[in-house]
């Protein structure tokens, strides 16, 4: 089992499918994951599953591994902390939470943005800059950096859940260039799958950060280091003004009334 | 059982289930003078750019390892939001620590009976009052010295 443990979690399901099912049955939604790097140990640890659950899920994932073996029945760890039973966030990891309210309000118009394109006689390249400068300004820039210089600082950069975070922030950037080369040439099509795409994947991105890595970070961040990268953060802000993050709450209110009167036509 | 809960007489000397270890010296963590609210200057330098303790009176007395736990690397001052006067002075204290002594956080302890939640807004109303925004955090400690609660506000 320590080889086990010490693997790809990608290899794992694909040599064990019953190991992807178990931990579907633990909302440990590694199945659809397009990367799947993570070692096995670290995707349970991430989870901060209350000591009797992780026993039980190690438990049922050697089994499933080892059928013919003799597996011991889960010990628990008394000693380990059971999980807090709701997500709370320090303060800076809040404010970053709170950021992706307004980033998942653009992700909810992507559809409708998509159809208006496809259903337009003409592209409305105007639209979908407006829409690719939310992304790269507030999106990518705004929130994604103060990730990135300053709260992905905090821990082990090179972690396989981090490094799926970058990977993740590049994937992203890749669709938006594409979306706005589709733009430029009036590609519909392009620019429709690009868009959805990004969707797609920041949807999932902020249900990862959200759930599982802000509190992991939390986990770690000492009572120091809180007030450190809330200082850093509002360093960030501030050097950017209030105006920012008002100009674009304000695109996504003009753009939900755009959108909601083509509903309503 | 009626009356105040903050002074009820309660008895819990026979508890048995204590769990830690005896042996062992641990030391103070204790880095300045004075500590109690009224006597602390938001200006003495073991204030600047720290991370602050703010402990009710009893919390230091519930807890078996306050020092190692929570007051290690901290500074500190206490009150008693029950029996202290003059607690306006205590907000104007908080303001000018996060204001002027730039303290990098704030965390209150307080002891779970109802009248020591007031130590916890009386930091609410100086970090509210404050132009320089910190992170403050709030710890319930149960008579019993168990952390009951820790989160940030």
């Amino acid at each position: 089992m320590h080889k086990v443990i010490n693997q790809e979690i990608k290899q794992i399901i694909s040599a064990y499918p019953e190991v992807g099912r178990i931990l579907e049955e633990y909302n440990i939604g590694c199945v659809p994951c397009s990367v799947g790097s993570c070692l096995l140990k670290d995707v349970v640890g991430i989870h901060n599953l209350d000591p009797e659950k992780e026993a039980t899920l190690m438990y049922r994932i050697e089994k499933a591994i080892y059928p013919g073996r003799n597996v011991p029945k889960p010990v628990v760890d008394a000693s380990k902390k059971s999980a807090p039973k709701k997500i709370t966030y320090s303060p800076p990891v809040k404010k970053l939470v709170d950021e992706h309210v307004l980033i998942k309000r653009l992700l909810a118009l992507i559809p409708s943005v998509a159809e208006y394109t496809e259903t337009s006689m003409k592209v409305d390249k105007d639209l979908i800059l407006r829409c690719v400068d939310f992304i790269r300004n507030y999106a990518d820039k705004y929130h994604h950096m103060k990730e990135e210089d300053i709260l992905f600082k905090y821990v082990d950069e090179k972690a396989e859940v981090i490094q799926i975070m970058y990977k993740d922030h590049d994937t992203g950037r890749g669709y938006v260039r594409q979306a706005v080369e589709g733009a430029e040439k009036g590609n519909k099509a392009q620019i429709k799958e690009n868009l959805l795409a990004y969707r797609e994947l920041l949807t999932q991105h902020i249900k990862k950060e959200d759930e599982i890595l802000y509190p992991w970070i939390d986990r770690q961040l000492s009572t120091t280091q809180v007030g450190e990268v809330f200082q850093k953060c509002n360093a960030a802000d501030a050097s950017v003004g209030d105006a920012l993050p008002r100009k674009y709450e304000k695109f996504i209110i003009e753009l939900e009334e755009k959108f909601l009167q083509e509903v309503t036509k | 059982m009626s009356g105040c809960p903050g002074s009820k007489t309660i008895d819990f000397s026979e508890k048995t289930n204590q769990e830690g270890s005896e042996t062992g010296k641990r030391p103070s963590q204790l880095r300045q003078w004075p500590i109690q609210m009224h006597l602390v200057s938001p200006m003495a330098p073991y204030f600047q750019g720290k991370d602050i303790l703010l402990a009710a009176d009893c919390t230091a007395f519930a807890l078996g390892d306050f020092h190692k736990d929570y007051l290690k690397g901290k500074s500190i001052a206490i009150a008693c939001p029950k029996l202290d006067s003059d607690q306006e002075v205590y907000v104007e204290k908080i303001k000018a620590l996060i204001d002027d002594a730039k303290i990098n956080t704030l965390s209150v302890m307080i002891m779970q009976v109802p009248c020591c939640f007031g130590l916890a807004q009386i930091a609410k109303d100086g970090a509210e009052k404050a132009t320089r925004k910190i992170p403050v955090k709030q710890i319930v400690v149960g008579l019993e010295g168990n952390i009951l609660s820790e989160e940030w506000l």
